[in-house]
Order: structure tokens, then C-alpha cells, then sequence
């Protein structure tokens, strides 16, 4: 970066600090892709999504932290100093989840019945099981949507659509049958 | 949240900030609300009967001269870590005055022994130091967390121990003037022992008293 862009970092700097709100927008817009491009060049690995969280946490850390800054100093040993920690607490933090999860292929069983456990069984693609859903009858689709996606209770989901709750009932348990067919055959 | 909206929302939000001041400020800030406090401490637990000798004897000095500016270094440093980007050499401040305590204090331990051999090096409890240098750090421990949390909690557990280490050595700076503990292995052991105790508790719990306070909103 150029001598005269970091000044002018520095003087937006300043200006936020003051109160300047265009500066501080301003600031903030210009040093994103620094951040992104920093966090993208020493965790090559992660996904954009992840790239994207940890920098929107620098952006709020720079935030939280804005009284720290010298004028007297340069701004950007300053910015990338807090990139560097905070990319190290993003690291530890994912360090500590994976430390208490177990990735496995296919999910586990989680009740007796065999319609919870379709997911397990029979798909992996969730792309695969919404467009199934989208082949189901009307009604079959509207009770999937309100008692499964929605997660109403059947109370609820009878009084919005008008229908006796043994009818919700019979409509999805008619609709994972529907779905596991259609899953399996690809149809 | 997409980032430029988070831009947005961050950019609503800069109102005018009071820049925090240079460290070796904030140090002064904080003795002035320590000294005052230790000050207090001693008077009204009153200084030991033999105080007028003692400000004469050149070992006593010197390790008292070692404690203040432990606790002088290490507030320094303590401070230099919540500012990113600042000379993180400043981290190592303390490493001096705290060599020339444990030199003072050793050397006090060699020269009893050759001295009175091994009976000279008695060691008995003396568990009121641990609480007198609490005691006597308490209000400079509060100012110190105060002022930092101010700053940035970049390394939380070394500024806090670092924080630690400078309330825990000024309070016993101040209880060397009514605590008549002199031999050179128990001053190590208990009080320079409460010292690194009391700064190692309190890094332990620099994740849960420094923290990054984010606006929750914005999220």
C-alpha cells in the first residue's frame, strides 16, 4: 500500500473518532477488502462464508476497540494488528468446536419411528429432498411445510389451514411415504 | 448480516470517542490512585516500630526500589498490551526489575547462610503476607482492571497477569512498611511467592474479565 493511501487511512481514522460518520463508512469500506484479502491469504483453507465472518469480526473488533488508536502512530500496524488476533481467536474458537463434535458420514438414528428417520436413510442432498417436496400433492405439501419445516403444532397448523387435525396427521405420514418413494427413485 | 450493511450499521454508530492516553499516562493515573490508597493502608495499620532504621539499610532499599518498579514496568506493560500495533518489546519490562528482586532477595539467602549456616535460613509460615499484599493491591487492582478494560483484550491473560503482577508488587511495596519480615527466604517465599501466585490466579481469568464487548445489534 501506497505511502499516501495509509495516511489518508490514518486521517479517515481521525476523522471517525471525531464523529465523522461518512469518514468512519468510508474507512471501513476501504480497508474490507484488505482484511478479506489478509484472512483469505493466511487461512487459504476456510470457506468464503468463513472468510466473510471473520472479517465482518475484525470489522466489529476495530469497532469495539476505536479508542485505542494513536494518531501520533501509523493506522495500519494498528488494523493488522487486530486482524492477527482476532484471526488467532477465530482459529481457537474453531479448534474448541471441533474438539467437542464428531463428523460423521450418515446421522445418526434419533427416534423409533421410521418417519424421523427418512433423512437418514435416504437422502443427502437437502437440494434433493425441497425438490421432492415441491412434487408432492398440494395438500401433502402445504402439512410437510406447516408441521415439519414450520415446525407447527398440529393445533396450530389445523387453524391455519383449516383442516381437522387427524387429516393433518394422515396427510404427513401420506407424504413421507410419497417423499421416500420419490427419493428413491429419483423420480 | 451482508458486510456493507454491517458498514452501515457500524457507521451509524461513530459518535465521538475519547482517544485512550499513552500508557506511561495511564500509569500515572493509576498511582495516583494506588500510592494514596497504600499510603492509607500503612497508617492505618501503622508503620513497623523500626521504620526510621530500616529507610537506611541498603538491602531493604533496594528490594523495596525493586518492587515499585516491578510494579511500575509491569503496569506499563500491562497497558501496551491492550493497544494494538504498539512495540510489543514493552511486554518484557518487568523481566529487569523483577531479576534484580530475586538477585536482592537471593543473595540476602546466601549471605544468611554463610553467615549462621543452616540455621540461619529458618523457614516458618507467615500466611499473613498472602492476605496483607491483597490487602494493600486491592484498590490498585480495581483501577488497574478499570483502566484496562479500556483497551483492547488482545492477549487477556498476559495483560491481566501482567495487571496482576504490578497491584500485587505495589501491595507489597506498601506492606514492607508494617510487616516486620525481613529474612531474605521468607520475604522470597511468602511475599514475592504471594506476588507470582496472586499474578498467575489472575491470568487464569483474563478470558472471562477482558473481553471483546461487541455491539450485539450489529450482528
Amino acid at each position: 500500500m501506497q505511502i499516501d493511501q495509509a495516511r489518508q487511512l490514518a486521517d479517515l481514522m481521525c476523522a471517525a473518532q471525531d464523529g465523522d460518520q461518512q469518514a468512519y463508512i468510508q474507512l471501513l469500506t476501504e480497508i474490507t477488502p484488505l482484511v478479506r484479502n489478509t484472512v483469505r491469504a493466511r487461512r487459504r483453507f476456510l470457506q468464503n462464508q468463513d472468510i466473510e465472518d471473520i472479517t465482518q469480526d475484525i470489522l466489529l473488533s476495530l469497532h469495539t476497540v476505536r479508542a485505542t488508536y494513536d494518531p501520533k502512530r501509523p493506522f495500519l500496524p494498528w488494523l493488522m494488528a487486530i486482524t492477527r488476533h482476532r484471526m488467532a481467536d477465530a482459529a481457537r474458537r474453531d479448534i474448541r468446536r471441533a474438539a467437542n463434535e464428531t463428523l460423521v458420514e450418515f446421522l445418526p438414528e434419533t427416534f423409533l419411528e421410521d418417519e424421523t428417520n427418512i433423512l437418514g436413510e435416504t437422502y443427502r442432498d437437502p437440494e434433493a429432498l425441497k425438490q421432492a417436496i415441491g412434487k408432492l400433492p398440494s395438500g401433502q405439501r402445504n402439512a410437510v411445510e406447516m408441521l415439519k419445516l414450520r415446525e407447527m403444532t398440529l393445533k396450530e397448523a389445523s387453524a391455519l389451514s383449516g383442516k381437522s387435525i387427524s387429516s393433518l396427521k394422515v396427510s404427513v405420514h401420506r407424504a413421507i411415504i410419497t417423499l421416500r418413494n420419490i427419493l428413491k427413485t429419483g423420480a | 448480516m451482508k458486510t456493507n450493511d454491517l458498514i452501515g450499521t457500524l457507521g451509524k454508530r461513530a459518535a465521538p470517542i475519547a482517544r485512550l492516553p499513552s500508557p506511561w499516562r495511564r500509569v500515572i493515573l493509576w498511582l495516583a490512585i494506588a500510592l494514596p490508597y497504600i499510603a492509607m493502608v500503612v497508617i492505618v495499620v501503622q508503620p513497623r516500630a523500626d521504620i526510621g532504621d530500616k529507610i537506611f539499610e541498603y538491602r531493604y532499599l533496594i528490594e523495596q526500589f525493586a518492587a515499585i518498579t516491578t510494579a511500575l514496568t509491569a503496569a506499563v506493560a500491562a497497558f501496551v498490551s491492550t493497544i494494538p500495533g504498539h512495540n510489543r518489546k514493552w511486554l518484557f519490562a518487568p523481566a529487569a526489575p523483577l531479576a534484580l528482586w530475586l538477585a536482592s532477595l537471593g543473595q540476602g539467602c546466601i549471605q544468611t547462610w554463610l553467615q549462621f549456616g543452616n540455621s540461619g535460613l529458618t523457614f516458618k509460615p507467615d500466611w499473613i503476607c498472602f492476605p496483607s499484599i491483597l490487602l494493600a493491591g486491592t484498590v490498585p487492582a480495581i483501577a488497574m482492571v478499570v483502566m484496562l478494560r479500556r483497551g483492547a483484550p488482545l492477549t487477556p491473560h498476559l495483560t491481566l497477569g501482567l495487571g496482576a503482577l504490578a497491584a500485587a508488587a505495589l501491595g507489597n511495596f506498601g506492606l514492607r512498611f508494617f510487616h516486620m519480615q525481613d529474612a531474605s527466604l521468607m520475604v522470597l517465599f511468602w511475599q514475592l511467592g504471594s506476588v507470582f501466585l496472586i499474578s498467575a490466579i489472575a491470568g487464569t481469568y483474563g478470558k472471562r474479565v477482558l473481553t471483546w464487548r461487541h455491539m450485539g445489534a450489529a450482528a
